[in-house]
């Protein structure tokens, strides 16, 4: 398979004197077309900079990062973002946020009418189309940032932290329907988190970042079949890779 | 047809919450206005009471009663007034908000023109009035200038906060588009500028009725500001008050046109307000 996204000695350090902090790097990554990689590291060791260094949104220090050989140096419109903070705005509806998306890129809005009622039906959301966002709970929000996310179908996703403000249900159903996404479109998606079971049974690679400043400690392919439904989370294998994972972090310190 | 009967149902929901609002506030309401009975109760009563010269201070009952026979006037001085006020107001509100766009978007303005209206905005503008009255007579013109100068500072120097504190991840969100600066701007700058803006616009209009009156104190021939002073000049503090009347019933009204325009415009954000508590 053809290296999809190279990133090569990325390094990314704010500041400079006394405020310098080295906040990720320098890494090396590489992910092929189509691939579920999640990026796994404790709070701060620089997942969100990756991303954002990713998108175009934030230049490296030093190092460089290419998509289908062409080198990232400005902000990339041709993917799909999902911020850590959600990005919906208080004055639009949860659609009209969606929608939001759709005017910012020039894309028409007749065209994707039955998109945004079946995106927000995936989440169960479609009953509050109407509504603003601050009349959502925070899990709903994020639900509806996701689609606001998704609406304009990228094949290349990133997703930080998606799940975060999610209860422990509606994150397990999420998790499938992300699956269910990647498994017909077989978009490239990088996902961050800090869920170990999460990265185990989303992605076909794990990659484990060291606390700051983040480095790549090592990769881990998962080697389960997909749908990874509860049967395979059931499996013994599944568990192998958690405890893997798990004895990293341990080595750390931080669990 | 599920649709249709999901929105009804929200409707009626909202009217309901509307109504209890309205009786809410009308209970909170009383004790504002019995407050008010006993305040001007207290204020009748206490005059004959302890004796008080009609000339000091008039009953307000005198005041109403010598006020209505000079209404024609009070009224006309009150359309003088009410028209320095939104004249100056509505320019301080384009200027400020063109100054606060300027700014906000070109460095070279952030660090020329921004200092130097933050530091104008020390000295008290009214000082100024008898100046512009030299300079340009007892005119309209003078009045409205300084209307503008009492307005423009609240309303420039929060629409400069307004459109630079957008959120970080909104600004990222736009980024990642590829939107163009002038849809960005209408789509996502504006709006979200708005509820700081109307901050300033509450403040402005705070200050337009007193600058215009003040204006009017120190060099006109008509207005409610020159009403006064002529009155209080002829020992008759009933006159000068019905003229205070009028000109707090001219602040009244801007201040809730511009409250009035808020909900209009920006009701997500009261709406947001309400939830938050
Ligand atoms: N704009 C910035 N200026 C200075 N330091 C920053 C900035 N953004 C991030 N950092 C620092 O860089 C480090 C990595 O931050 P980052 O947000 O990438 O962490 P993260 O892995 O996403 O953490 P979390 O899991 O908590 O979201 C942190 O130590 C943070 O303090
Ligand atoms: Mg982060």
């Amino acid at each position: 398979m053809d290296q999809f996204i190279k990133i090569k000695s990325l390094k990314k350090v704010f500041g400079e004197g006394e405020d310098e902090v080295h906040a990720f790097g320098p890494v090396d990554i590489s992910i092929n077309s189509g691939e579920f990689v999640s990026v796994l590291g404790p709070s701060g060791c620089g997942k969100s900079t990756l991303m954002l260094m990713m998108a175009g949104l934030l230049e490296p220090t030093s190092g460089e990062i290419s998509f289908d050989n062409k080198s990232v140096d400005g902000p990339k419109n041709d993917i799909g973002i999902m911020f850590q903070d959600n990005t919906l705005v208080p004055w639009r509806t949860v659609e009209g946020n969606i929608k939001l998306q759709l005017e910012l890129r020039n894309l028409n809005l007749s065209d994707y009418k039955d998109k945004i009622f079946d995106i927000l039906k995936s989440v169960k959301l479609e009953d509050f189309a109407n509504r603003y966002p601050p009349e959502l709970s925070g899990g709903m929000q994020q639900r509806a940032a996701f689609c606001q996310a998704m609406i304009h179908e990228p094949n290349t996703i990133l997703l930080d932290e998606p799940l975060g403000k999610l209860d422990a249900m509606t994150r397990e159903k999420i998790r499938s329907d992300i699956q269910n996404l990647w498994m017909i479109n077989k978009p490239t998606v990088v996902f961050v988190t800090h869920s170990i079971e999460e990265a185990v049974q989303l992605s076909s690679r794990v990659i484990l970042i060291s606390p700051r400043p983040g480095v790549v400690d090592r990769e881990i392919n998962i080697d389960l079949p997909y749908p990874r439904d509860l049967e395979v989370k059931k499996s013994n294998k599944f568990y192998e890779y958690v405890y893997e994972i798990q004895e990293v972090f341990h080595e750390y310190g931080v669990i | 047809m599920y649709m249709r009967f999901k929105r009804y149902s929200t409707n009626m929901a909202s009217s309901k919450n509307k109504l209890t609002g309205f009786l809410k506030w009308i209970a909170s309401g009383w004790m504002l206005i019995l407050f008010f009975v006993l305040f001007f109760l207290f204020w009748e009563y206490s005059i004959p009471l302890f004796d008080v010269p009609r000339y000091i201070l008039p009953a307000p009952t005198e005041i109403v009663q010598k006020g209505s026979a000079d209404i024609d006037k009070l009224i006309y001085y009150t359309g003088v007034t009410g028209l320095e006020t939104i004249i100056g107001y509505a320019i301080a509100i384009i200027l400020g908000l063109g100054f606060g766009i300027a700014i906000s978007f070109s460095s070279i303005l952030r660090r020329t023109l921004y200092p130097f209206f933050v530091s104008i905005e020390m000295t008290p503008k009214i000082a100024f009035a008898p100046l512009f009255i030299s300079w340009f007579g007892f005119g309209l013109l003078p009045k409205v200038i300084i209307v503008v100068l009492v307005c423009f500072f609240p309303i420039v120097l929060n629409a400069i906060l307004a459109f630079n504190s957008l959120s970080n991840e909104l600004t990222l969100f736009h980024r990642s588009t590829g939107a163009n600066p002038l849809k960005t701007f209408f789509k996502i700058r504006l709006p979200a500028a708005m509820p700081q803006c109307f901050v300033g616009f509450k403040y402005a209009a705070i200050n337009a009725t007193v600058g215009a009156t003040i204006a009017e104190f120190i060099g006109s021939d008509q207005g409610l500001g020159f009403y006064i002073s002529i009155v209080t000049g002829n020992m008759r503090p009933d006159l000068a008050f019905a003229g205070i009347f009028f000109l707090t019933l001219l602040g009244l009204s801007l201040f809730g046109f511009v409250t009035l325009m808020e909900k209009i415009l920006i009701p997500w954000h009261i709406s947001m307000k309400r939830i938050n508590k």
